[in-house]
């Protein structure tokens, strides 16, 4: 009993404030001053050539992440959608996940350009996942927000202008929730996500009709707009 | 003259994305050249030789539907047919060399057996392919089982055996591998000269008498479901005795052959116990067919990691994969291996899947993928996923 009790002990001793003298910039690992890494090899070169370089030698910078490559395939705004998608530290399958949907966006967009008569028709059709997702992705984002705010005991949501980050931000949960809205058993969530961005990218379909619902709402509460700042 | 307009021509037409077999009557000798030097027009995998090699050629749609309607071709590559629109298999070097041999085989002699064998995914079921479209062409009978592990790992139904004791019968994949055997066969089986040499009793109200045609014998399997996984069983045999008597040339071709010595299977008898692969009625058949007691035909079967459990799948060679028993039985045996894509034949791929529109012109991708892939076909299928 006595062995526990000084156990005890020594976890007191070593709580989290008593060494409070290190001040940690949220819960990142790096200090705030330490810079973006620059991990393409492209932005490394033209860099070097226009000498730029000399500026970043001696800057403090942070080490690239694991996800951050020079491959061809890489694209930071998909990379930021899987890990929007990725739930309990899942990467692998989030990353799995995302990869199977823009499979299935080929596959839609290429029977529909097998099924197509004339050259003209098929020249139409976007066969680049990624261009269709980006294409999603911007038709999916609103110009403004409800904000609550409180005046005399009453809460009025007032429509706000958005901020680009968090315009994408909700552009793309509206996607993934859509993605999740459907069939538990029958239809896999790579489908219908697949089907929701091309959806998306024609302006159609559900994260659409969702961005045109909250506009309403904001023309709505128009009248509300000078809570904003009165 | 004709050869700059082609050129001027293909040129157009290849920026515009038009499918390029449109033009191809204008300029044959130079769209083989510049554009589908990844494409043979051979269709024919009797003529396929080695100026073929890491070609791609398609099967008509006739033939797929016939040979392939049941299965056999593997389940990725069967949903890859519907998007890309058509049915194209590599010349490859493992089909090659069996097809070649089955051309120039003594079938007087007894048979000879192939293994195909390499590590997952590199094209052990699609060669089988390539090479039962040569055997179909050539009218041999064939006998094809599309993957074993289908009957051993996952059985529709088990019931115990009328007639062996203490053997379990698979009925309905049985009736269902039948009717894969009539449509395959259709062309063939209409010969009348293929008779059953003896009276089949199977009740005592139930007989197929003498001289009745092979086609009586599978109807009355796949009709009278009770009886199927004998009726291969007898069926098998007969066929030993048509190829001998010269009047059928035979090809038994069998993917996931190394299921039929692997003892843990998942089909069980009454009290959860695993019945091993020696006491089920539908081995004894194919076993039967691919000993060597017989002649005017060949043996092609394929030995696979992925048919066995996953725990005990360490090795991809054969005499682990069909173990003491598998490996005497089937003893002399030409092994093949099939290995992964050599760069030639990943960069026709590669062109193959961009005139397909499967993955977008990004450049230095052939390189970055061959080096991820590992040359493996299966791994850069997976890749290819979202480019």
């Amino acid at each position: 009993m006595a062995g526990i009790n000084s156990l005890f002990k020594t976890k007191i001793l070593l709580k989290p404030n008593t060494f409070s003298a290190i001040v940690q910039n949220g819960m990142a690992i790096f200090p705030s001053y330490y810079i973006e890494p620059i991990y393409k090899k492209e932005d490394q070169e033209a860099l070097k050539k226009s000498g730029e370089i000399s500026e970043y030698v001696h800057m403090p910078t942070k080490a690239a992440l694991n996800s951050q490559t020079c491959s061809v395939s890489y694209d930071p705004i998909l990379s930021l959608f899987t890990n929007y998608l990725m739930r309990k530290g899942q990467k692998e399958l989030a990353r799995n996940l995302v990869e199977r949907s823009l499979e299935q966006v080929k596959r839609i967009q290429l029977e529909r350009y097998h099924k197509c008569n004339s050259d003209e028709e098929r020249a139409k059709i976007e066969l680049n996942p990624k261009i269709i997702f980006h294409r999603a992705v911007e038709n999916g984002k609103p110009l403004l927000q409800l904000m609550p705010v409180k005046r005399g005991g009453v809460k009025y949501q007032v429509p706000v202008p958005i901020s680009e980050y968090k315009a994408r931000f909700l552009s793309m949960n509206w996607l993934i929730e859509a993605g999740r809205e459907k069939d538990r058993t029958k239809v896999r969530f790579w489908t219908q996500l697949a089907r929701e961005l091309v959806d998306a990218s024609n302006n159609t379909g559900k994260v659409v009709r969702r961005k045109q619902e909250l506009h309403k709402q904001c023309e709505a509460n128009k009248a509300y707009a000078h809570y904003r700042w009165s | 003259m004709l050869n700059v307009t082609a050129k001027l021509l293909l040129r157009s037409t290849f920026h515009k994305s038009i499918q390029i077999r449109l033009v191809a009557a204008t300029a044959e000798a130079h769209h083989e050249q510049i554009l589908q030097s990844f494409r043979t027009p051979v269709t024919n995998p009797t003529e396929h030789n080695s100026d073929h090699l890491a070609r791609l050629y398609s099967i008509p749609k006739e033939d797929k539907t016939v040979l392939f309607q049941h299965g056999g071709l593997p389940k990725i590559f069967a949903t890859h047919i519907k998007t890309f629109n058509e049915t194209c298999l590599m010349v490859r070097e493992p089909a090659l060399d069996i097809i070649n041999c089955l051309k120039t085989i003594d079938y007087n002699k007894p048979v000879v057996r192939f293994v195909l064998y390499g590590q997952k995914g590199t094209g052990k079921s699609l060669s089988l392919a390539h090479i039962i479209h040569y055997a179909y062409l050539n009218d041999y009978l064939i006998v094809h089982v599309p993957w074993v592990g289908n009957w051993m790992r996952r059985p529709k139904d088990n019931s115990n055996s009328e007639t062996k004791q203490g053997f379990m019968d698979l009925n309905i994949d049985a009736a269902a591998w039948l009717l894969h055997f009539k449509t395959q066969n259709a062309k063939l089986l209409k010969n009348p000269d293929l008779k059953i040499s003896r009276e089949i009793h199977w009740t005592k109200r139930e007989t197929t008498p003498k001289d009745s045609t092979l086609t009586e014998l599978i109807e009355h399997g796949i009709n009278r479901i009770r009886f199927a996984s004998n009726c291969i069983n007898i069926l098998a045999e007969e066929i030993k005795l048509l190829s001998c008597a010269g009047l059928c040339k035979t090809l038994v071709a069998i993917d996931g052959f190394n299921a039929f010595f692997y003892p843990k299977t998942r089909v069980f008898a009454d009290r959860r116990e695993i019945v091993p692969p020696n006491r089920i009625t539908l081995t004894e058949g194919f076993l039967n067919l691919t000993k060597f007691d017989w002649k005017n035909a060949a043996v092609v079967v394929t030995v696979d990691e992925l048919v066995i459990a996953a725990e005990d799948q360490t090795s991809h060679l054969p005499r682990y994969l069909l173990g003491k028993t598998g490996f005497e039985h089937l003893d002399p045996f030409i092994p093949v291996e099939v290995t992964g894509f050599s760069k030639k034949e990943h960069q026709s791929i590669m062109d193959y899947f961009r005139e397909r529109k499967w993955i977008q012109p990004y450049q230095g991708i052939d390189e970055e993928l061959y080096f991820l892939s590992n040359g493996n076909p299966f791994y850069l299928l997976d890749l290819v996923k979202s480019y």
